[in-house]
């Protein structure tokens, strides 16, 4: 049984349709990437994923029950979020940002037990930030703090761990960084992972299959050799470029029209 | 560097901070106009007009202050953390000008009834403000999606039409009415009988300690709703109990004092500057500042221009203003949401 198994989901906002008939499935101890142009409703379908919308149509199950069948907290069981890093507006510590993963599981007095603090300090150490442990959130860099974030997820203890653009703003030593921690937790700890991105030839190097999400309501899911072609870019995308092959996986390069190396330019 | 906070440590602080309410307390109860000794204080009931200055007068009036600083301080945390922001105060989602056009009303009336002790004034400001708190709220959650942004929208118009409301009473009220409601608008406190005392003082802690049993939630949704909800917390059922716990204990605070400001909104801020945002900590400590703070604001109201007193919602404002600066100033790099 896949733990996550999606079918005919359909969902439409007040301004219109998002997302018609998607079905897929992601494995146990499975790595996807969800990518897309913007508005093809990938934040849409992480938000569906973790709970916080309800399906318009069709279904989402995670772990054989369906989402809407879980409370928040059982649901919190099952499924840790990373948003896009940002800073809050108090300055809590790393050490107290991760630990706020187990309130849930606080006792009466509202306090965390030595087991809290043992699963912390192991999500700190596994993200490598457990030196900035006292350190205030505000006081780190984003690549730090999206690692805090990550810990925060781990320290969740969930089977599925959901990603939106963790690499975003971060530069190209912190986007590798957090590629790699996300290979480790899902090699060491089995964890399922989905991960929205923009950036699919890192995605490519990492995950084992990429969903592409198109405007008009397509999809296309498949390994990175499967998906990445100059085709179905195009169809997705609406852009053109240069296709490769590093080793294995392959690359896109989107070119423009004023791009120096754009293929058909004429000088 | 912050230290997390441990139950051992949390109580630690708070008994700290308990004896020293205390002991400021009783040190501004001998501070007055009427000097009076230790002594004669100590023989006891019936013996000596000083116990009954420093008991039924300055006591009294001092635990009052304490209600009330103990009160507006954690309403002030509560809505900071809920709006997740840090210029929030308990008066922000329209209280100050329910209770105000409450108070108006009942000034303009000129009913002499009393209900369990209480004033016209005191009644219909507790009413307006939870009735405004109410409709807020109920603003708020028709309005939509962002939770947050409609709720400081509706209290911001709430509050701007209720002013309104109050100028146009004001405006064609007699003199003395006007000047009542002024003084009232200041905020002051007077001495007050024992079981209204007990009543509120006990409802206010009553209430902290509500607000305290769910602060690990309270630091999840400073993160946002979506943040928390997806690490397992009810963000709706926190957040109506934080709301009604907070406006309540407001209502309260401005039912026994009239309008007093910057309690709730530096009384927070400090706390955090020191001890860190965990709100476990910060809710009672908190509420012991607060309440100190206005006890000491509220000595100075009595004795500044002494025979005469001051409004103490005059003096909260002259020594809250410049420190808050000072705050802004030196914490201004610090403070992550200063420096975008």
């Amino acid at each position: 049984m896949s733990m996550i198994d999606v079918s005919h989901l359909g969902f439409s906002y007040s301004e219109g349709e998002v997302l018609r008939n998607l079905s897929f499935q992601v494995g146990r101890g499975f790595f996807l990437t969800i990518a897309g142009p913007n508005g093809s409703g990938k934040s849409t379908l992480l938000n569906l994923l973790s709970g916080q919308l309800r399906a318009g149509s069709g279904s989402i199950r995670i772990d054989g029950a369906e989402v809407e069948s879980y409370s928040t907290a059982s649901l919190a069981k099952k499924v840790s979020v990373v948003r896009q890093e940002f800073v809050p507006v108090f300055g809590f510590s790393v050490l107290e940002t991760v630990l706020m993963a187990r309130v849930p599981y606080y006792g009466q007095l509202g306090f965390e037990t030595k087991h809290d603090r043992d699963i912390a300090n192991d999500a700190l150490e596994a993200t490598e930030t457990i030196r900035l442990a006292r350190r205030q959130l505000g006081q780190i860099s984003g690549g730090e703090r999206q690692r805090v974030f990550i810990a925060r997820a781990l320290a969740q203890d969930t089977p599925v761990l959901l990603l939106d653009e963790p690499t975003s703003f971060l530069d190209l030593h912190h986007q590798v960084r957090i590629y790699d921690l996300l290979k480790k937790m899902q090699i060491e700890k089995a964890k399922t992972i989905v991960a929205v991105t923009h950036d699919i030839n890192l995605a490519a190097q990492y995950c084992d299959e990429l969903l592409l999400l198109a405007t008009d309501g397509n999809c296309y899911k498949g390994t990175g050799r499967d998906v990445l072609g100059p085709e179905t870019i195009e169809k997705v995308f609406g852009v053109t470029g240069f296709a490769g092959r590093i080793g294995t996986e392959k690359f896109f390069l989107p070119l423009g029209e004023f791009s120096r190396d754009r293929p058909n330019r004429m000088s | 560097m912050t230290k997390t906070v441990t139950p051992g440590k949390l109580l630690l602080k708070v008994a700290v901070g308990f004896v020293l309410l205390l002991a400021v307390m009783m040190l501004c109860a001998l501070v007055g106009t009427q000097k009076i000794s230790l002594a004669n204080v100590f023989a006891g009931p019936g013996g000596h007009i000083d116990y009954i200055i420093f008991v039924r007068v300055r006591l009294a009036r001092a635990v009052l202050a304490a209600t009330v600083g103990a009160a507006l301080a954690c309403a002030g945390v509560v809505f900071q953390g809920l709006l997740r922001n840090p210029l929030a105060d308990p008066y922000i989602l329209g209280i100050s000008s329910g209770a105000g056009l409450g108070a108006v009303i009942a000034v303009i009336s000129g009913f002499s009834w009393t209900l369990w002790g209480r004033s016209p004034i005191a009644v219909f400001a507790f009413a307006g403000a939870l009735g405004t708190v109410w409709l807020v709220w109920l603003i708020g959650r028709l309005a939509g999606r962002s939770n947050v942004t409609s709720l400081l929208l509706a209290g911001v118009v709430v509050n701007a039409f209720f002013s309104a409301i109050i100028m146009f009473l004001t405006s064609i009220a007699k003199s003395d009415q006007v000047f009542s409601t002024i003084f009232w608008l200041m905020g002051n406190m007077t001495e007050e009988q024992f079981h209204v005392l007990w009543l509120s003082g006990g409802f206010v802690i009553a209430g902290v300690i509500a607000l305290f049993y769910i602060s690990p939630q309270l630091n999840v949704i400073s993160f946002g709703e979506g943040d928390a909800r997806s690490m397992g917390v009810n963000t709706m059922a926190v957040q109506t109990i934080a709301f009604a716990v907070a406006a309540a204990i407001t209502a309260v605070a401005v039912s026994l004092s009239g309008l007093i400001g910057f309690v709730g909104l530096i009384v927070p801020h400090g706390v955090r500057l020191v001890f860190g945002p965990d709100h476990r900590q910060l809710l009672p400590l908190s509420a012991i500042v607060g309440a100190i703070f206005l006890v000491v604001c509220d000595t100075a109201a009595r004795i500044v221009v002494a025979p005469a007193q001051l409004p103490v919602g005059v003096v909260t404002a002259i020594v809250g203003g410049p420190f808050f600066l000072v705050l802004l100033i030196r914490h201004a790099r610090k403070v992550g949401w200063l420096v975008k």
